[in-house]
């Protein structure tokens, strides 16, 4: 075959092969992108592979959505604000992107939140500041994570009921946002139950040496030392609690966990008898739940955590409000989610239409002891679990 | 509220000589080879996932103390051969780009092997429990940290002021050209002194492991408390780094009681003050 011959065969059959993509697109509609925000890489890493995973497996089990089979593309956050933010705008101006899920982190959630707006999106996020719901909402921004306020009063006043005797609390308060409306809520409700809060250690955000701060609270002598921090500062302050034998001096609540994945880094041995609380856990008996358990052990082969449950039902709601809508209008999806109930992992779920928040139940567990455990996941029994939020003027969210 | 302080003194003690530990093998590599290891850090991490996969493999918590360090020290003895060496000569802005991408290195590699999540690490069981002191309880494995860190501190000091080897470390760490042409072999001595450095970075990893855990993002924290202690007790003195690691313990652990909002933030201000005072540290040369 001559060379000439060559080029034109091979240019024929490379056209006759990519001819179905070129034209699929003039056929079909465009499928609904659902950009997820995961940080994939960085210090969260261990946070955002969950994420993903529920948001890809939401996206893989939706079906077609205005015509097509919608699709899914991961954005990696690196568990960072700036960075987070830039690689949004960038979708926003280059692809179109409208419809965004996911942030680990309340910083990175509440700049991503702004742009989102700006662009005329939705985003639905399972970060942890009050003020995403709060002070800060805006018309695109939805929230599925129970806020501080409901955090406390679903975890401290169920305990305050079963321990009535233990009167006398201690808490350990990072001093940032996240703390301080921990501790807010828990000072207001101590007052209501006639708790007496015998002393608070504020410790920095970087800390990791908490033996000091648990001196101030055996010092102290309380009935119950209540947990404010989060994830590897609450790891650590845990560790070291049990360490100082603080568990047979008096009850102790960590406030709000990150859950499963959490438990499985500290092991039975550092839980066991320990009060936690949680957002999600995957033995609450709801049929959304059981089907998410089931089909998660059989797309992954392992146990839905708070992440890949909380990234999975965020997904699934934003693409069944884009069905409800019938169209990609960012503002029209956004008004379609208002207001609206479906179920979740945690029994009926409804989105607030005056914050976006989504009002769903919150978890107080407690550690078992490892011969207790009837298979390796299960780390806790479920001791309560209801809605609180604030009602009224207390919701601080002024729409725009 | 007497008895609050002393006790805050006992856990400044306990704290300080972690410090000690996880900081003396940064200030002796930097003391003989004036070379700055920015993956000290992760060198500590991977002496408690070692600490880790050694004790699920085998339960022997005094194999796992045994054998972590010598490992992470062998592992830094081939990477000071292969790569380390090749960059001594070079200013120190080389030295923090190769270690820190070994530092990146051995993190992301505690990803892929253990797992992005964290694992804790139980106390050997003789160690488990608390001493009860009035309405305090000290665990009894800080007890053993702090006596077991004397000892390695006593025994680094007779290796470091009685022995060949520490004669030419303290010789070559004032003048490298001097020990060679007196006919010490120096990169074998480098090669040593870096293994032994970053191997005491292991043992404080093993040490730590039942403290805090093993997890992939440890390695800067730590970086962070070593550097501060080595810049306090004056860069490669030995005495330097016990000193500035119990001088940093004692100030977190009263500060707790004192102002517990700036406990972090008082470690570093302890450092600036100093800094001020004595620029090349408590223990430091010009």
């Amino acid at each position: 075959m001559k060379r000439r011959s060559f080029l034109k065969t091979g240019l024929a059959a490379t056209s006759m092969l990519a001819a179905p993509a070129i034209l699929k697109p003039a056929f079909a509609a465009a499928p609904v992108t659902i950009h997820g925000l995961k940080s994939v890489s960085g210090a969260f890493a261990s946070y955002g592979k969950f994420a993903e995973m529920g948001s890809k497996l939401a996206v893989e089990d939706f079906g077609p959505v205005l015509g097509a089979k919608p699709a899914y593309v991961t954005i990696d956050t690196e568990g960072n604000a700036g960075k987070a933010v830039r690689k949004v705008q960038e979708a926003i101006q280059q692809q179109g992107a409208k419809f965004f899920q996911g942030c680990t982190l309340s910083s990175t959630a509440l700049a991503v939140g702004k742009e989102v707006a700006k662009g005329g999106g939705v985003f639905m996020t399972p970060a942890g500041a009050d003020e995403i719901t709060g002070t800060e909402c805006n018309s695109a921004t939805f929230r599925w994570t129970v806020p501080t306020y409901g955090a406390i009063h679903q975890t401290v006043r169920p305990l305050a009921k079963e321990l009535p005797k233990k009167k006398k609390w201690y808490t350990i308060t990072p001093q940032y946002v996240f703390g301080e409306a921990l501790l807010t809520a828990a000072k207001d409700l101590f007052k209501e139950l006639g708790i007496e809060h015998v002393g608070n250690s504020y410790h920095s955000t970087q800390e990791q040496e908490f033996s000091g701060y648990l001196t101030n609270a055996m010092a102290a002598q309380p009935d119950v030392l209540l947990i404010l921090n989060f994830g590897g500062q609450a790891s650590n302050c845990l560790r070291q609690a049990i360490n100082f034998g603080i568990k047979q001096q008096m009850t102790i609540l960590v406030a709000w966990t990150a859950g499963l994945d959490w438990f499985q880094s500290l092991g039975p041995e550092i839980l066991e008898d320990v009060y936690l609380g949680a957002q999600y856990w995957h033995q609450v008996d709801t049929p959304m739940n059981n089907a998410l358990v089931k089909r998660v052990k059989e797309a992954y082969g392992i146990t839905p955590n708070y992440p890949l449950a909380a990234d999975y039902i965020s997904t699934t709601v934003i693409l069944d409000a884009i069905k409800k809508a019938g169209s990609t209008d960012g503002k029209a999806v956004a008004k379609a989610m208002e207001g609206m109930s479906y179920d979740g992992p945690t029994g009926k779920e409804t989105i607030r239409a005056q914050d976006h928040q989504v009002i769903k139940d919150y978890y107080l567990l407690k550690g078992k002891a490892k011969s207790a455990m009837k298979d390796p996941d299960d780390y806790a029994t479920l001791i309560s679990s209801g809605k609180s939020f604030p009602e009224g003027d207390k919701i601080l969210c002024k729409m725009a | 509220m007497l008895n609050l302080y002393l006790f805050q003194i006992l856990n400044g003690l306990g704290l300080g000589m972690i410090y000690f530990l996880i900081s003396v093998g940064l200030t002796i590599i930097f003391g003989l080879l004036n070379f700055v290891n920015f993956a000290h850090g992760a060198f500590f991490m991977l002496g408690c996932y070692l600490c880790y996969s050694l004790l699920a493999a085998t339960g022997q918590f005094w194999l796992a103390l045994f054998v972590g360090p010598l490992a992470v020290a062998a592992l830094a003895w081939g990477a000071e051969k292969i790569l380390i060496r090749r960059v001594y000569h070079l200013p120190h802005t080389f030295h923090i780009l190769i270690t820190v991408g070994v530092a990146l290195i051995l993190q992301e590699g505690a990803i892929i092997i253990w797992g992005p999540i964290g694992k804790s690490i139980p106390m050997p069981d003789v160690l488990q429990g608390v001493v009860i002191m009035g309405k305090f309880a000290y665990p009894k494995y800080r007890l053993f940290l702090i006596l077991f860190s004397a000892v390695i501190g006593f025994l680094l000091w007779l290796l470091l002021e009685r022995t060949r080897f520490g004669a030419l470390v303290r010789a070559g760490s004032e003048s490298t050209e001097m020990v060679s042409l007196l006919g010490a072999d120096i990169y074998k001595l480098f090669s040593l002194t870096f293994a032994l450095g970053v191997g005491l970075a292991g043992l404080a990893g093993v040490l730590s492991g039942p403290i805090r855990g093993a997890h992939p993002f440890m390695g800067p924290e730590v970086l962070g408390i070593a550097f501060v202690v080595v810049v306090i007790g004056g860069m490669g003195s030995f005495g330097g780094a016990l000193v500035g690691g119990l001088l940093i313990g004692l100030v977190q652990s009263l500060m707790t009681t004192i102002w517990p909002e700036g406990a972090s933030l008082m470690i570093y201000g302890a450092m600036a003050a100093v800094i001020l005072l004595r620029p090349y540290g408590l223990f430091g040369r010009a």
